[in-house]
């Protein structure tokens, strides 16, 4: 034992252990070590609490505490809830209510909710959300995780449950009619967990399976705490990776000296850009042929942000690995940094990207990576007789994913001389496309597996580590594990495009006539989604209200921040943000009501899309109509819930003080998947006893697509979604999918689920039908596990798979369909939010969100709600509190996710779920999408709520404190307490 | 009132009586938790640790930890700033002394820390708080709490903690002193408020840049000074 080293006593999980422990690793570190895959490390310096375990019966964070000092306690991780066979009432009622999205925080939140209700059986609601305010959750908005341990705690007590999980109610043909349960008018001022609320139209189909709140596939693995995520495993002799990041914004690389780092014994390979061959690519995982440019080289000799990529090192252990990096010597030649989009397009600004070999950037002087220009109609000539014309200039900042579990990859070789690359990503076959130029591997010597993901919300649909870890193995022949920090997370992964949304607008008695939209989209370093996002920008930003006569330019800029990306919204969110509060401007101009002023403008059934053809997604699209919409339920749902037309009134007379109420609304479109270019496929094999392995590229990544998948599938072969053994994805064993973006998997993947289930029911009707000596298999009936005929004959499908199998006619019932759609329907909503606004500090205070949103056919209310949930509180923070500040030379001040600030669960207004049903024609059993609408509507309403309490139009965003109180000091709002 | 009483123990909370008033010890290796969990703990110092500190962070940092490293919880210190908090030692030499004077020192002449001693029974005590955050549990970006003495209605004592308006975490305002000796009115309330305008030193941050902070401290040093002219009113 070394010096370095203690032997400690302690109890896990109520077993003595003696440990012999490093004196400076953390209780987390150890644990880890030794297998609690439960703890997880989401930050490691007490930010986001995720790594909670018990602690003598206290919840406490094991990233502070070094293990020594455990010596003598009791710790309690998540594998000592339950027993091997039962799980405790809290994991079983997170696992019934959606208490959990990716799991990842799972954990630390059931820790907590244990150590609350073994002091206090029955806690007020308050009491649980103070309680779980330590523990951060991207994906769930808290709402399901408060109601799930209200329910715990009434099993606990052994109270019978009463309140639904899941509210359902006819949708009335006149929709003024519509009455809501008690709840949602919340004139309590509650913020207490509502159930979501199903409005379905009297006619609309029946189904068994789907619309149903299954429990999620993946809910006992995930509340059990099961190693079931990238870095949950150990393989033998793995090395572990580290990444050197730039400390500067923009400099040149003038040597770097890594032969101090390389004589230490156990580093195994440091590599730098004199070593790696230099292969240009786009780290955007998108479909074949990526858009332009591949502006980026796995490691280079130039940095273009904080945080850029400068060598790698494989070590024996990760302290030893992080000494190696710190003994590399690189002398840099600095380099002057810009860090705004304006002054990089400017004359004489830092050039950025001035190496030779990067192709297709628009204007390189300038750092213009991408100019877009398009237009409809004649917006000149509109604009040349308009009887009103309105311009807006929107602002939005950099807002980081922050999803939990940070990159993680481990890639090593496996018995046939094949890289296996295990990695948290969202698009495993792009990956294994993009990986194989880069190191000099073919793709089929490539196998990506993808396993449960901690959250990605866009970033994970990049390849972000999985191309250096490679060049490890391939440097050392042995498996590296590599993982970001959290800083590497804000400083070296990808974030959302700061955009600049100026708009023009033509109103012709009360109709807008024409839109002109300039966007400047910040791309960061590298142009990565640069093209894409500002493209779906454009496209949703002048579709919402179609104008026939629109124009849509833009210049996609890059500069020395960290590179933008895909984000949930991507650039849907920011240029619909930027029409809805000129739209609500233009209303309040021309004394109209907004709410009317919207409904008379915005897009409606059957209406083509005038920019569907021209602003594809990095290419030119197809033409397409509104097919379905129930906005105008959905508004009047809204309306009615939050009573907003007497809030609003009343909201005008509330006196002078310095708290003053606002309510606004704001409707919004987004779409489903990538019209003509997204593909997925799925594969189904029936086994012996009549169940079936699902097998989908598809990623899930804590939206619960592993489960609506399923409920598909069982929904047309008429069983229940515990006869399907899903499994995804393994490019090796699961059939091609784009992966999870674009708000595509339930419409795309879930059509490719659809037909192969329809496609393998006609297998087994066949099948049957000559078990039964039937002429027309067409006749038969799948059934309650069985094949029905007409005459009242029966058989059990797992009599049809014995037979298939084994007896008659031998064959493996399996099929594989292919699914790709030319149009991409948009999800329509309506949001409303509350707010209390101070006017002499600028505070503002969120008391209610509610989205009623039309997403077609619920595939499963609890799974879409959370989507929803999730969705509005990340929203929230894009238009409230979330921004990456950087200072003058580009260095990032706020990377952490304490000073980031996200949105705690004894903070969190009341969110409410509405879905208006509705049945599109081309999606599966109806379904649209519900996974990123919900991002689009919170920064316009919340905008328009501060207005109704101000009088003040606030343009940029976040939110903050110090902005709305300068705003309100330049409007110079007058008050008296 | 000097306790001549050598504190050795690191009892998570101990009540003690000094002649006919009582004090509650804080133990300096107690916990925050068991600080906020106290039956006879301050409402200020309760309501200081709770929404922007987690029940993990007051399960991990001890009374020591949080005094010597403010930024830890910056309005718990500003809380015992303006209840008079006092410090006991475990050394022989040093027996108390105030919370200002300890927070003043260095670190290394500050001693070994026994413990922080707040005065229990204070007749006519009115408290106040405010502040101001991105988000109702996020750190505030300024924060004051006011804690005002009366004997008859005129002010006896008057202190005001304040955070993020000082290089240090938090610190009391020496404008305060301008309440002592007259009743607790608006009128008297203003020029406190000026003249902290000229006391404070921001630096300003992400969060929020100096001239706001400034702005600011004036903001909630004024609420928090109303809320105890409210409790005035409602004695």
């Amino acid at each position: 034992m070394s010096k370095d080293s203690v032997t400690i006593t302690l109890t896990i999980n109520g077993e003595e252990q003696q440990l012999i422990v490093l004196r400076n690793h953390s209780l987390l570190d150890v644990l880890r070590d030794k297998g609690y895959a439960s703890v997880k490390r989401g930050c490691n310096v007490g930010d986001c609490g995720i790594c909670t375990v018990l602690f003598d019966g206290h919840p406490l964070r094991s990233c502070l505490m070094r293990a020594v000092n455990a010596e003598g306690h009791a710790i309690v991780t998540l594998e000592g809830l339950g027993d091997g066979y039962r799980l405790h009432p809290i994991q079983q009622a997170f696992a019934e209510t959606g208490g959990f999205q990716c799991g990842f925080c799972t954990p630390g939140m059931i820790l907590t909710a244990k150590a609350l209700l073994d002091r206090s059986p029955d806690p007020s609601e308050d009491e649980i959300r103070e309680a779980l305010g330590g523990v951060i959750c991207r994906c769930t908005g808290y709402v399901r995780v408060v109601d799930a341990v209200q329910r715990a705690a009434a099993m606990l007590r052994g109270e019978s449950l009463k309140s639904p999980i899941v509210m359902e109610q006819t949708l009335p043909e006149d929709i003024e009619k519509l009455e809501l349960p008690e709840g949602f008018y919340r004139r309590d001022g509650s913020r207490a967990p509502l159930p979501p609320l199903v409005l379905t139209p009297v006619d609309m189909e029946k189904t068994q399976i789907v619309g149903k709140p299954e429990v999620k596939v993946d809910a006992v693995k995930l509340v059990r705490g099961r190693p079931v995520y990238t870095d949950d495993v150990r393989l033998d002799g793995m090395l572990y990776g580290e990444l050197l990041a730039s400390p500067h914004a923009h400099a040149r690389i003038v040597s770097i000296d890594a032969s101090q780092a390389r004589k230490l014994t156990g580093v195994h390979a440091v590599l730098t850009h004199e070593d790696i061959p230099r292969v240009k690519y786009a780290s955007g995982g998108q479909s074949y042929p990526q858009p332009p440019p591949f502006d980026q080289v796995c490691l280079d000799n130039k940095v273009r942000h904080e945080g850029d990529r400068v060598a790698v090192v494989a070590a024996e252990t990760r302290e030893l690995a992080r000494k190696a990096l710190r003994m590399i010597q690189v002398e840099y030649e600095m380099l002057p940094a810009v860090v705004d989009p304006e002054e990089a397009m400017q004359d004489g600004a830092p050039v950025i990207h001035d190496e030779p070999d990067t192709e297709g950037i628009y204007d390189t002087e300038h750092n213009i990576v991408h100019r877009i220009e398009t237009e409809v109609g004649d917006v000149e000539a509109v604009f040349a007789t308009a009887e009103y014309i309105f311009e807006g200039e929107y602002r939005t900042s950099k807002q980081q994913h922050a999803h939990l579990e940070p990159h993680a990859c481990i890639t090593y070789w496996d018995e046939d001389d094949r890289l296996v690359i295990r990695t948290s990503t969202q698009v495993p076959f792009h990956v294994r496309r993009m990986v194989a130029p880069l190191i000099g591997l073919p793709v089929k010597q490539i196998r990506v597996i993808k396993p449960r993901i901690g959250g990605g919300f866009g970033n994970k649909q990049e390849m972000i580590l999985e191309d250096l870890c490679a060049h490890l193995t391939l440097a050392t022949g042995r498996p590296v594990r590599m993982e970001y920090t959290r800083k590497q997370e804000f400083t070296s992964s990808r974030s959302r495009h700061p955009q600049i949304i100026r708009y023009k607008i033509a109103v012709n008695d009360g109709k807008i006539e024409a839109a002109d939209l300039y966007l400047i989209g910040d791309t960061g370093a590298y142009g990565t989604h640069g093209l894409t996002v500002q493209m779906v920008g454009g496209f949703k930003g002048l579709t919402l209200y179609n104008p026939p006569n629109a124009r849509f330019v833009c210049d996609v800029v890059y500069t020395n921040t960290p590179p933008s990306g895909a984000f949930r919204g991507y650039g849907s969110m920011q240029c619909q943000y930027g029409i809805e509060v000129l739209v609500d401007e233009i209303a309040e101009h021309l004394g109209l009501d907004v709410v009317k002023f919207k409904r008379n403008n915005w897009i409606k059934v059957g209406e083509p899309m005038h920019l569907a053809k021209q602003l594809g997604e990095g290419r030119e699209g197809y033409d397409q109509a509104m097919e379905t919409s129930g906005l105008v339920q959905c508004v009047a749902a809204g309306l009615k819930a939050t009573d907003y037309y007497a809030k609003r009134q009343a909201n005008q007379q509330q006196g002078d003080g310095p708290l003053r109420r606002g309510i606004g609304m704001s409707v919004m479109m987004h779409g489903s998947g990538i019209a003509g270019l997204d593909m997925a496929a799925a594969t189904l094999k029936m086994n012996d006893d009549g169940s079936f392995n699902l097998l989908v590229g598809a990623t899930d990544l804590g939206t619960g697509s592993d489960t609506i998948l399923a409920q598909i599938a069982a929904e047309e072969l008429s069983i229940p979604i515990e006869d399907l053994i899903v499994y995804s994805s393994d490019t090796d064993f699961t059939p091609f999918d784009k992966g999870a973006y674009a708000s595509s998997t339930t419409y795309i993947s879930g059509g490719a689920v659809r037909k192969a289930a329809l496609k393998i029911k006609d297998q087994i009707r066949k099948h049957a039908a000559t078990m039964l000596e039937i002429d027309e298999p067409e006749s038969l009936v799948l059934q309650d596990r069985k094949v029905v005929a007409r005459d009242g004959r029966s058989l059990t499908l797992a009599e049809v798979a014995l037979s298939s199998l084994h007896q008659q006619n031998q064959h493996q019932i399996m099929t594989t369909a292919s699914h790709l759609s030319y149009v991409s329907p948009p999800p329509v909503a309506s949001q409303f939010t509350e707010v209390v606004v101070d006017v002499e500090t600028g505070q503002i205070t969120v008391e209610r969100l509610l989205m009623a949103v039309d997403c077609g056919r619920v595939i499963n209310p609890i799974t879409a709600a959370g989507q929803v949930e999730g969705g509005l509180a990340q929203a929230l923070g894009f238009a409230h509190c979330e921004e990456m500040v950087f200072d003058g030379e580009g260095h990032l001040t706020n990377p952490r996710l304490g000073p980031y600030r996200i949105y705690m669960a004894n903070e969190m207004p009341a969110i409410d779920v509405i879905f208006v049903q509705t049945d599109e024609p081309t999606g599966p059993f109806g379904a649209k999408s519900v996974a990123e609408i919900c991002m689009d509507g919170v920064a316009p309403a919340l905008v328009s709520a501060v207005h109704d309490a101000t009088g003040v139009w606030i343009r940029e965003l976040p939110l903050t404190p110090e902005r709305v109180w300068r705003a309100l000091q330049e409007a110079d709002l007058k008050y008296s307490c | 009132m000097m306790s001549t009483r050598k504190k050795d123990t690191v009892e998570v909370h101990e009540v003690e009586m000094e002649g006919a008033k009582r004090s509650l010890i804080l133990g300096a290796q107690a916990t925050l938790q068991a600080v906020y969990e106290c039956p006879d703990c301050p409402e200020p110092v309760r309501q200081a640790l709770s929404g922007w500190v987690s029940w993990q962070e007051r399960v991990e940092i001890t009374v020591e930890r949080a005094i010597r490293s403010p930024k830890q919880a910056p309005q718990w210190v500003a809380a015992l700033l303006a209840l008079g908090a006092k410090v006991t030692f475990l050394e022989d030499e040093i027996d108390e002394s105030g919370l200002v004077d300890y927070l003043a020192r260095v670190n290394s002449k500050r001693g070994k820390l026994g413990g922080v001693r707040l005065p229990l029974e204070v007749s006519e005590r009115v408290w106040g708080e405010a502040h101001v955050g991105r988000t109702p549990a996020d750190e505030p970006i300024v924060a004051a709490i006011a804690v005002v003495d009366l004997d008859s209605n005129v002010v006896r004592r008057a202190r005001l903690g304040l955070t993020g308006v000082w290089r240090e975490a938090a610190r009391l305002a020496e404008a305060a002193q301008m309440l002592v000796g007259g009743p607790l009115t608006e009128e008297r309330i203003q020029p406190v408020i000026t003249a902290l305008d000229g006391e404070v030193d921001p630096k300003g941050d992400f969060l929020g840049s100096d001239t706001y902070r400034r702005a600011m401290a004036g903001v909630v040093a004024r609420r928090a000074l109303e809320d105890c002219m409210k409790g005035v009113s409602e004695r």
